[in-house]
């Protein structure tokens, strides 16, 4: 059974369909172009863990289980996914997320074969005991990786002080003490709980037919028996975990990243703060902000400095970030212009301008086939309509951003610092 | 819009300076702000440039814009022309007078040139990859960073980079590309229009496009850096200034590091766990490629032999038919996949400049079906050893 959801914004029609195995699949087919790219997503990411499944006792897993488990699931017994898309020609690959993990090729050619690989090994998992210890080693170069990195660092010491029990404050891939825990069976515990299809969202954007897209999915995708699995609650409070976070690490000039804490509510209320919140901290911070032109006239931030929203599953929050002599000063500063617009909301033409700007920016993300399908996976993860930000933003009104001024907690906030030390 | 100049070591600061000048603003919107405005009333417009080596050894001054097509505008606005007329004025007409930059501007200019050169070190990769340029290509402008050093920047002054800017438009040799969901006959009339009025720009000593191939050193040079990191990044170049079978040169890289089922990725990573990544890149132009990995410190002189072992193994006994057929696959995905992306088929015609006949996506994959195994192997067997870097904590081997 197919729907069609049409966007009268941006003239899009995306098909969706629900397979009788619970995986939803959502397809955009778009003209002119020769590529496609599929998706293939379980709403299973680092801060999945804690879990129940039926009613069961909660089972907890080392940190960066997902993640492991995304690296693992490329193996089979006989050929690798790797290369199986080898013979295809695909480009394809994983992604861990907080809260998601998905699959994916990108290919001009052998679509429906590249499909049914993409279907077939990830739902076909591959663990042993020598393969997990196999990949270990690769993971924990992955994590040091990312620990040398100082603009990673300091995004994920943000989190640390925002949240005080929320998981996404934990690092995705673990670390290496984390992951040492980690064996076939937790493996296959976090598949059976996870990789469940009603889980599971496929989504295809580009140059495909869908009836193609159907057909495969009527073949490969295997009913299971449904499960109630259930992540645990947390308790996360409104007051932010820490207002200051500062780490040390060989940088030139301090990298600063300031996070304001605001309850989540889920559901559409997510999509409008996170439209509203782009509009408003862009009018405040952006580019065009009077803010930017005198830090920087002043030394404190350069072309670096940036503000955006941070949005997923349990979290969401605006941030500005950048590099400064001075994080504090900055830090500051940031907080008095919030006061300042608060008693002088800014006038309506440049809310308008600003969102011009934000839907442009949208409206591009759909001239591009991954841009696509990302946007309609992330739209299926958070359970809304595919074109709800783009709808969301092309309709905004003036009213509801300075409402949305007005609530937010300008001391709610943490800023993460990373300084720089001697060579 | 590419410029390219010569590449003298000195002026490198003044250079970059004006490139960054050249979109910050211009004569009709004199700050950042201004421009901003006018890019974000135009949805978002983007307009932005650098400086980089070009593919011929040359100075490769940039300047790019994109904006949405047309038929997305919500009023009916005439974006594409309103765009390419920005542009224009922005390198035609920037915010200076009297032979120099805005004294204000150009202070902002260093100031955050500065920051980008001294920052190299915020990305380790980057940082290694810069410090073991400067060995690998010794007395080659490859060797040296475009954007010049912290001292050099603090030189800036509005005349020198207003110099170097007046240079550029008298003696660069000039690209103009467009890409993207338009015919650009709008951008052509403008385009012509502006580049063809008398704006006391007089044209001479052309840049002379041509690239010099990197010399193999006598002896391989090796060379070990240390700085607080977790991890160690290994960086092999070897060279082959005599190779000529252009064809068979890139899918000798790609089969050894540059395609999902390489084999460094199978070898080196996969069967025996020494890395989260390792691969291959380099230029048929320059002669040389670079093989790089990220690893433990204890297994720096493992990743090393593993590295020289696959490279000996094309050359002892060629590559397999699997080899050439994912190779071929690959590439083929990426050649059609470029009609999609308006940077992608931008670049694509970019990067072809130094062949002397431009050759479209389908010209490329018509001759590269023709590569053999022998013509690979014979590719490898002509590249030596000319540098290893290393960059760790210091605790490695």
């Amino acid at each position: 059974m197919t729907e069609k959801i049409y966007s009268d914004v941006i003239k899009e029609t995306c098909i969706k369909y629900l397979h009788k195995s619970g995986v939803t699949v959502y397809m955009l087919p778009m003209a002119g172009y020769s590529s496609a790219v599929a998706q293939f997503s379980t709403k299973f990411g680092s801060e999945d863990n804690s879990f129940s499944v039926n009613g069961g006792a909660f089972q907890k897993v080392p940190d960066g289980t997902a993640h492991y488990l995304e690296h693992k699931l490329f193996e089979s017994e006989e050929k690798d996914a790797f290369s199986l898309f080898a013979q295809t020609g695909a480009a394809c690959n994983a992604g861990t997320s907080f809260d998601y993990t998905q699959y994916y090729f990108s290919c001009t050619d052998n679509f429906r074969k590249n499909l049914e690989i993409l279907l077939s090994f990830v739902q076909d998992p591959y663990f042993t005991p020598e393969n997990v210890e196999k990949e270990r080693g690769i993971i924990g170069q992955e994590i040091t990786m990312y620990r040398d990195n100082p603009s990673w660092r300091v995004f994920t010491n943000l989190l640390e002080g925002l949240y005080s029990v929320n998981p996404v404050r934990n690092d995705i891939a673990g670390t290496v003490e984390s992951i040492a825990e980690i064996t076939d069976k937790t493996l296959y515990d976090c598949y059976n709980a996870y990789y469940n299809p009603a889980n599971m969202f496929l989504c295809v954007a580009g140059n495909f037919n869908p009836d193609e897209v159907i057909a495969v999915c009527e073949e490969k995708l295997k009913s299971r028996e449904p499960l109630d699995v259930k992540t645990a609650d947390f308790d996360e409070p409104i007051e932010v975990n820490k207002k200051r976070v500062e780490y040390s690490m060989p940088i030139a000039k301090p990298l600063f990243e300031i996070g304001f804490k605001r309850a989540y509510k889920g559901g559409q209320s997510e999509v409008d703060d996170y439209i509203y919140f782009n509009i408003l901290f862009d009018i405040m911070f952006g580019g065009t902000s009077e803010f930017f032109t005198e830090m920087r006239d002043r030394g404190l931030v350069n072309e670096e400095f940036s503000d955006g929203v941070f949005s997923g599953r349990g979290h969401l929050f605006p941030f500005v970030r950048g590099e400064s002599p001075d994080p504090d000063a900055v830090a500051e500063e940031v907080r008095k212009t919030i006061r300042k617009f608060k008693s002088a909301p800014p006038e309506k033409s440049e809310f308008e301008r600003i969102k011009r700007m934000t839907y442009g920016a949208l409206v591009r993300d759909f001239g591009s086939v991954a841009s696509v399908a990302d946007t309609i996976s992330e739209a299926a993860l958070a359970g809304i309509n595919p074109f709800s930000v783009i709808n969301t933003a092309a309709g905004a009104e003036y009213g509801k951003m300075l409402e949305m001024l007005a609530n937010l907690d300008e001391d709610n906030m943490c800023i993460s610092i990373i300084k720089g030390e001697d060579k | 819009m590419m410029f390219y100049t010569e590449y003298d070591e000195i002026s490198r600061a003044d250079y970059a300076a004006a490139a960054y000048i050249l979109t910050d603003c211009c004569k009709r919107f004199p700050s950042y702000s201004e421009l901003s405005k006018r890019l974000a009333e135009l949805y978002d417009a983007s307009l932005n440039s650098s400086t980089s080596l070009g593919t011929w050894d040359k100075r490769c001054t940039s300047v790019r814009a994109s904006i949405l097509a047309d038929r997305y505008a919500l009023e009916g606005e005439k974006l594409e022309e309103e765009m390419c007329g920005l542009l224009c004025e922005c390198v035609l007409n920037p915010n200076a007078d009297n032979g120099a930059f805005d004294e204000q501007v150009t202070a902002l200019m260093r100031s955050e040139l500065i920051d980008t050169i001294d920052s190299v070190i915020n990305d380790k990769a980057a940082y290694a990859a810069q410090n073991a340029a400067r060995t690998a290509f010794v007395g080659e402008p490859q060797a040296l960073s475009p954007n010049g050093t912290h001292e050099q920047a603090e030189k800036v002054t509005p005349q020198s980079a207003y110099k170097a800017y007046r240079k550029i438009l008298e003696t660069a040799h000039i690209e103009i590309m467009c890409a993207g969901s338009s015919d650009f006959s709008a951008a052509e009339t403008i385009f012509t229009r502006s580049f063809s009025v008398n704006n006391g720009i007089m044209r001479h000593d052309i840049c002379q496009t041509s690239i010099i191939p990197s010399p193999l050193k006598s002896e391989p040079v090796y060379v070990s850096d240390t700085m607080p990191m977790e991890q160690a990044i290994v960086r092999m170049y070897f060279k082959a200034p005599d190779v000529s079978d252009k064809y068979a040169n890139i899918m000798f890289v790609m089969i050894l590091g540059g395609m999902t089922m390489s084999r460094f990725f199978r070898n080196i990573r996969e069967k025996q766990s020494l890395c989260y990544y390792c691969a291959a890149t380099g230029s048929f132009y320059k002669k040389y490629l670079c093989a790089y990995a990220g690893v433990q410190p204890q297994n720096i002189k493992r990743t090393q032999d593993a590295i020289l072992s696959e490279i000996n193994d094309i050359v002892e006994n060629g590559v397999s038919d699997e080899d050439i057929s994912a190779a071929l696959l690959e590439i083929h995905n990426t050649l059609t996949t470029l009609y999609d992306s308006a940077n992608a088929i931008g670049n694509w015609y970019l990067n072809r400049l130094p062949d002397n006949e431009i050759t479209t996506p389908e010209q490329y994959w018509e001759e590269i079906q023709k590569v053999t195994s022998g013509r690979i192997q014979a590719v490898a067997e002509q590249y030596k050893l000319d540098t290893v870097y290393t960059l760790s904590g210091g605790d490695g081997e």
